[in-house]
């Protein structure tokens, strides 16, 4: 089946707010068109199995109360960028390979209630690691920034960590690698 | 290669592993302690961990200084794009495996989510927009 060549083009059609980043998702759209397909198809066939190619982004998945004020905080203080916001329920950031999603609950799309009743909410303990390169410093940076942590800096195995709390209580660990740790490649650690 | 982490925390890692291995095409990189065991697919790397006491090596999971305790469960999840979610569903039931909903339409997504053995949440999802892919960018 042939592709219309504009669909890369085409941006979901949800309210949006026009803002300067749109433009900048554009062009990646763009570049991206004209481009070969990077890696081929992830292999179909065997259901929710299978270890995808690599260079695919990861996706997760936040609950978060306030998206303007969510957006503002990983963008603003974590170096995430915003690729679509659909206020008020959604948005889709980048860091890297991480693709987050921030939904609202009782908001259309994933924040919606289950069949029985039960909402979304934010919080818990699962969260998203990001790693960092000083991580006292960072910690300063983020506390001077009015930023909110769960504890102190523990060191385990390998790794020095904090649970930093995004504005709904959602968890961020900032890990800092120590001697122990170690990659799953043998590859100098600025791969 | 591994480039995003993301922490689960799990009351019997043994099995977590099991699950995300046979169900959802992770592989084991290491399983050191039983309270820790790392797990990769693609791009994410799993790491879960068991909650131990404070005074246990593992860093990640124990209590807090106030004394509460890490456990799984919540909302938050991570996220893995399948090609045929009817199919993918199908087969995860047929395994056994908990669902806590059943298949949703979203804006640009069919979704569903379903439950590790300790509760906590994983969303598969299958892209019905090409913006949703997750080879667009």
């Amino acid at each position: 089946m042939t592709t219309d060549p504009l669909d890369a083009l085409r941006l979901p059609i949800v309210p949006v707010e026009p803002r300067p980043e749109f433009a900048d998702a554009l062009l990646r759209r763009i570049e991206s068109a004209g481009g070969e397909p990077a890696g081929g198809e992830p292999a179909g066939g065997e259901p929710a199995g299978g270890e995808p190619a690599g260079g695919e982004p990861v996706t997760v998945r936040y609950f978060v109360d306030d998206l303007a004020a969510a957006v503002g905080f990983y963008c603003g203080l974590l170096g995430f960028s915003e690729e679509v916001r659909s206020a008020p329920a959604f948005a889709m950031l980048y860091r890297g390979d991480l693709r987050l999603l921030l939904s609202v609950p009782g908001l259309p799309g994933a924040g919606r209630a289950l069949p029985d009743g039960s909402l979304p909410a934010p919080g818990g303990w699962n969260r998203i690691a990001l790693q960092v390169t000083d991580l006292a410093a960072t910690v300063a940076e983020l506390r001077d920034a009015g930023t909110r942590f769960r504890g102190e800096i523990a060191a385990g195995v390998g790794v020095r960590q904090i649970l930093l709390q995004d504005p709904s209580g959602n968890l961020v660990e900032l890990f800092e690698p120590g001697a122990g740790y170690r990659e799953r490649e043998q590859r100098p650690p600025s791969g | 290669m591994t480039t995003v982490s993301v922490r689960y925390i799990v009351n019997d890692v043994g099995a977590a592993i099991e699950f995300y291995r046979g169900h959802l095409g992770f592989s084991e990189v290491m399983h050191p302690d039983p309270a820790f065991a790392m797990l990769s697919r693609g791009d994410l790397r799993l790491v879960l961990v068991a909650p131990v006491p404070a005074d246990h090596p593992g860093g990640g999971s124990r209590p807090m200084p106030d004394g509460r305790k890490q456990e799984p469960g919540g909302w938050n999840r991570f996220m893995i794009e399948v090609p045929d979610l009817a199919a993918a569903a199908e087969a995860l039931r047929r395994d056994g495996v908990r669902f806590r909903n059943d298949v949703v339409t979203g804006i640009g997504t069919k979704q569903v989510m379903i439950e590790d053995p300790s509760g906590n949440p994983v969303e598969l999802f299958e892209p019905t927009r090409p913006e949703a892919r997750l080879d667009r960018r």
